[in-house]
């Protein structure tokens, strides 16, 4: 297991897609992770992309994921683990560190 | 998904669905399904279609890089445990991994089969690549298609080019040119010869070629006493400095100063690309100055099919104004040629045989390859029926089989590009097509064609080993190899491979066959000379000289050129044997009236001639020291001798002596016969013995500005040095002349036998490659056949059989073999030998001997490569076997 600091920050996406499991809670499949990043941030995202996110996160030991049947179809329900809630903190604490004080000013 | 839902776009699912690991598809689907549903209901159908097709194209290369990552790293999430599949590539990768295990731990058969490919897909891309500019390319003018030359090429005038300029029906241009090669003189660099064309002002707009710089001819330019002009290629360009400022400036060709009004593109070349510079060329209304050859546009409307249509008006229009003699009227026979068949038409079934041998080479290499695999897969039939009983499916045995097959092409593919490149230029100037070789480059599309070729072969060579799969009982096999392979039959397919094997080599071998006894036919015609051990150094003068200074010159070269070590004698002549026709004139014979408008060619050459040439004195004597060379004033002589030839004593004096006879025509001198000579082929090696008359140079002019010094050697080693030290004495004892080309009579010999002696070259090897190929795949197969019925022939030889028997068998059973390939390949090569037709001379393309050459070469072969696994089979202990299995 890598410590944790070695897996924050996460990537934009990865961080995205953590929030968005941690936002659809006990309907985090893929498909409801992608629409849910969508529905809050109007961006589109290629399906194909959270998925190999996701399965990437897991390798890491930031996700689990587990079969749930849902309408008789098989489905991966996706968690955050708590190596992943620690992950996702530190990035939030390193990104509002880095803003602290920031006055956003265009010339 | 309600019954109601539009339909799913197919292409972006199955896109999708091949990408995404097999675990996770379903899902994936449904979900886009849904909401594309959901989309279509709400935006419309056509936002849902672009909404799925983005997702497919944007989903792409993460699934991919998901895919290839899974199947690298072999991570499967635990949720997926009990999901069938693999990811897409993971299967895919473990084969090729495999594959390549197995051809590592077997170099033999690796190196075997990519070696075969190689030889077959280099080969086949190199002559495409050659080939491809004269075959498959446009022709490099923009009215290609519109331009159609003239019945009769080398046939018209200037007056009759003149006098039916604009009468054309049905063209809207005509053009007229002909050869003329030119001296280029420099100041400084030496003075050389260059291809050239002189032709009508009309060329460059018949073919619709616009100059790359300045312009190309115009109306009037072909006028008489207009400006003397040229358009250079841009080869020539470039070595005269490449600057447009070239333009508007002089050139000294052929003596003549002519300016420079435009250069032609890279890719131009007009009738070849040994062609340098057009020469505009002042045409004479009254002159009977031929060997025009004509081309022109067609007009509007017209094409190559209806353009005959018009013949009748045009040689009526020229029948009006010509008279022609009955022999050769104009008038008649009249027929247009499109201008590809004009220009390439010769090199055609050269290339075509070229390419359909590699073609056979790459075949037989398939097919070798594939016997080959097929042995393996048989080799494996335990191992195979093992995976297969533990749950394979055939689909992923034969993905292995596959793999293993594309491992092969891909390497296949690159040695043989690198094998096309290697080769190329070597293979371009085997091949007869003259200039186009050095013009022929190796580019991208030779690459392509290479790997397209490993691809095709890489099909062709899955076929064999896929049907067998497909068809086999793999079970049966776990059970025969336990019982020792007694009922073992099988093997059909892979005997299939090996006859059409032999089949394809043996149409590659009578093909060469054919060609080795066609050129050995020209070879034996006699050429009437000795051409051993003869060099020919051809001159050009620098400058106009008065005869007298002309023959002293040469005179002199001669002497100092037979002065050089090695040489045992020199010659000069105005024109050597088998270098085409050349000039005629007219004859007239004391006492034999009649003979007005016949004409016989003439030689000048200098003294000792004949025996420099190995030409025999049949009758009389030859030239010697008492004919003297005439002096420019001279006019007290009389006469002078000639020489004359058996074919014109046979034609003019028939069952006389010709000898001391008095002969007219040509010079304003009468001429006694002194000796009569053997015939000599004087223009095309096949052509008909002509009438020729010799007379001694000095007193008889010399022609053109051309000649050729024939110089005999001691010994054939001597050559190169002797050339070399001629070449300097030229420039030291006769700096008006220059070198021009120095070369062999050997070589010129060579040279008239023509194509087919480069094209059998090249079958020759072509077929020694396709006996090696089909003894290999005897041998596998043998060896095979062998194997398998090991036990079979242990029990045998057990029960009393003689070993020799057994050995009989097997060669017996390659021999069979061998023997139906032979009969299929006779069969295909009495279907193809019409490739060959137009190269062979004074055979058919039947020729039983041929056939049974090529026959006797492919069973020898077979017996050869049938006996070696025989032996072992025959020389084997049965105990050994028996216990063994």
């Amino acid at each position: 297991m890598k410590t944790d600091s070695e897996l924050a920050p996460l990537g934009v996406l990865e961080e995205q897609i953590l929030v968005g499991v941690l936002r659809t809670r006990d309907e985090a499949y893929g498909m409801n992770v992608r629409r849910e990043i969508e529905r809050v941030t109007g961006r589109e995202l290629a399906v194909g992309a959270v998925y190999a996110t996701l399965d990437r996160l897991e390798a890491k030991g930031l996700v689990a994921s587990k079969r749930v049947v849902v309408d008789g179809m098989s489905r991966r329900l996706f968690a955050l683990t708590r190596v992943g809630a620690t992950a996702l903190a530190e990035t939030r604490a390193m990104r509002e560190a880095l803003w602290r004080g920031v006055v956003l000013r265009t010339e | 998904m309600p019954p109601s839902a539009p339909r799913l776009p197919r292409v972006p699912f199955l896109v999708l669905r091949l990408l995404a690991p097999r675990a996770e598809r379903d899902e994936i689907l449904a979900d886009l399904a849904e909401e594309y549903a959901a989309k279509a209901a709400r935006d419309g159908g056509g936002a849902a279609r672009r909404w799925l097709w983005n997702q497919a194209f944007a989903s792409s290369p993460a699934l991919l890089r998901w895919s290839w990552w899974r199947s690298r790293s072999g991570y499967e999430p635990r949720a997926n445990a009990f999901r069938p599949g693999d990811p897409v590539l993971k299967t895919w990768m473990t084969d090729a991994r495999y594959a390549m295990r197995r051809l590592r731990v077997r170099p033999g058969y690796t190196f075997l089969a990519v070696l075969t490919l190689a030889l077959g897909i280099g080969g086949t891309a190199a002559v495409f690549g050659i080939a491809r500019p004269l075959i498959f390319d446009r022709l490099p003018y923009p009215n290609a298609d519109r331009v159609v030359t003239f019945w009769m090429p080398g046939w018209w005038t200037e007056e009759e080019l003149l006098f039916m300029r604009r009468k054309y029906s049905g063209f809207t241009e005509v053009a007229g040119y002909r050869p003329n090669d030119v001296t280029l003189a420099q100041t400084n660099a030496p003075t050389r010869l260059i291809r050239g064309i002189e032709s009508s002002a009309e060329l460059f707009s018949v073919l619709g070629s616009p100059p790359l710089i300045g312009r190309t001819f115009r109306r009037g330019d072909d006028a008489q006493g207009s400006e003397p002009t040229v358009v250079i290629s841009y080869g020539l360009w470039q070595e005269l400095g490449g600057k447009p400022s070239i333009l508007g400036t002089r050139l000294t060709l052929g003596g003549l100063d002519r300016t420079v009004i435009g250069v032609m593109p890279r890719k131009f070349w007009f009738p070849d690309p040994a062609v340098r510079v057009w020469l505009s060329r002042p045409l004479d209304p009254q002159g009977r100055n031929g060997s025009y050859a004509l081309l022109g546009t067609m007009a509007p409307g017209v094409t190559a099919q209806s353009v005959s249509a018009h013949l009748p008006s045009i040689t009526s229009v020229l029948g009006a104004r010509f008279k022609y003699s009955a022999k050769a009227d104009k008038t008649r026979d009249a027929q247009f040629k499109t201008l590809r068949d004009e220009l390439l038409g010769k090199m055609r079934p050269a290339i075509v045989a070229m390419f359909v041998a590699m073609g056979l080479i790459l075949l037989i290499a398939c097919a070798n390859v594939a016997a080959l695999m097929l042995g393996q897969v048989e080799g494996r039939a335990s191992e195979l029926a093992v995976r297969s009983a533990l749950g394979a499916t055939h689909a992923r045995l034969l993905q292995q089989i596959i793999i293993e097959a594309l491992l092969v092409g891909v390497a296949a593919g690159l040695c043989g590009a690198a094998l096309a490149a290697a080769g190329f230029h070597m293979l371009a100037g085997a091949l007869p097509i003259g200039a186009w070789a050095e013009n022929a480059s190796f580019d991208w599309s030779v690459f392509v064609a290479a790997l397209a070729m490993a691809v095709v072969a890489v099909l062709l060579v899955v076929l064999a080993p896929a049907v067998t799969l497909w068809r086999g009982d793999l079970r049966g096999a776990l059970n025969r190899a336990r019982t020792g392979g007694i009922q073992g039959r099988g093997g059909r397919l892979e005997r299939g491979l090996v006859v059409i094997e032999v089949a394809l080599a043996m149409l590659i071998a009578s093909g060469a066959a054919l060609l080795v006894r066609s050129v050995s036919n020209l070879y034996a015609i006699n050429p009437g000379i000795d051409p051993r051990n003869v060099a020919v150094i051809d001159v050009v003068s620098n400058r106009n000289m008065r005869m007298g200074e002309r023959a002293r010159v040469l005179d002199n070269l001669t002497h100092a050129l037979s002065a050089l070590p090695g040489v045992r004698s020199a010659a000069v002549a105005m024109k050597l044997p088998l270098r085409g026709g050349g000039d005629s004139f007219d004859i007239t014979i004391e006492g034999k009236p009649g003979l007005e408008a016949t004409f016989t060619y003439f030689r000048i050459v200098s003294q000792s001639y004949f025996s420099t040439m190995g030409i025999t004195l049949r009758a009389g004597r030859l030239f010697d020291s008492s004919d003297r060379p005439l002096a420019d004033n001279d006019t007290t002589t009389r006469e002078i001798p000639v020489i004359i030839n058996e074919a014109l004593a046979k034609k003019f004096f028939p069952g006389e002596n010709p000898l001391g006879r008095r002969m007219g025509g040509g010079f304003n001198i009468a001429q006694r016969v002194i000796g009569v000579v053997n015939d000599v082929a004087e223009g095309a090696l096949t052509d008909q013995r002509e009438p020729v008359r010799y007379y001694l140079g000095g007193q008889a002019p010399w022609f053109g500005n051309l000649e050729a010094f024939v110089l005999k050697t001691r010994r054939a080693a001597d050559l190169p040095a002797v050339l070399d030290a001629a070449r300097q004495t030229v420039n030291r004892v006769a700096p008006q002349l220059a070198v021009q080309t120095t070369t062999t009579m050997e070589r010129e010999l060579d040279r008239a036998v023509g194509p087919a002696r480069q094209v059998m070259t090249l079958l020759s090897l072509l077929s020694g490659l396709a006996l090696v190929l089909g003894a290999i795949g005897i041998y596998g197969v043998i060896s095979h056949f062998a194997a398998r019925r090991t036990r079979d022939w242990a029990i045998r030889v057990a029960l009393g059989l003689p070993g020799s028997r057994v050995v009989t068998h097997i060669v017996g059973q390659g021999v069979a073999l061998v023997a139906v390939g032979v009969v299929l390949g006779a069969i295909g090569t009495l279907a193809l030998a019409h490739v060959l037709a137009s190269l062979l001379f004074g055979v058919t393309a039947f020729d039983a001997i041929a056939f049974a050459a090529a026959s006797l070469a492919m069973l020898v072969i077979g017996v050869v490569a049938a006996f070696i696994p025989a032996r072992r089979a025959g020389t084997v202990d049965p105990a050994l076997v028996l216990r063994e299995q």
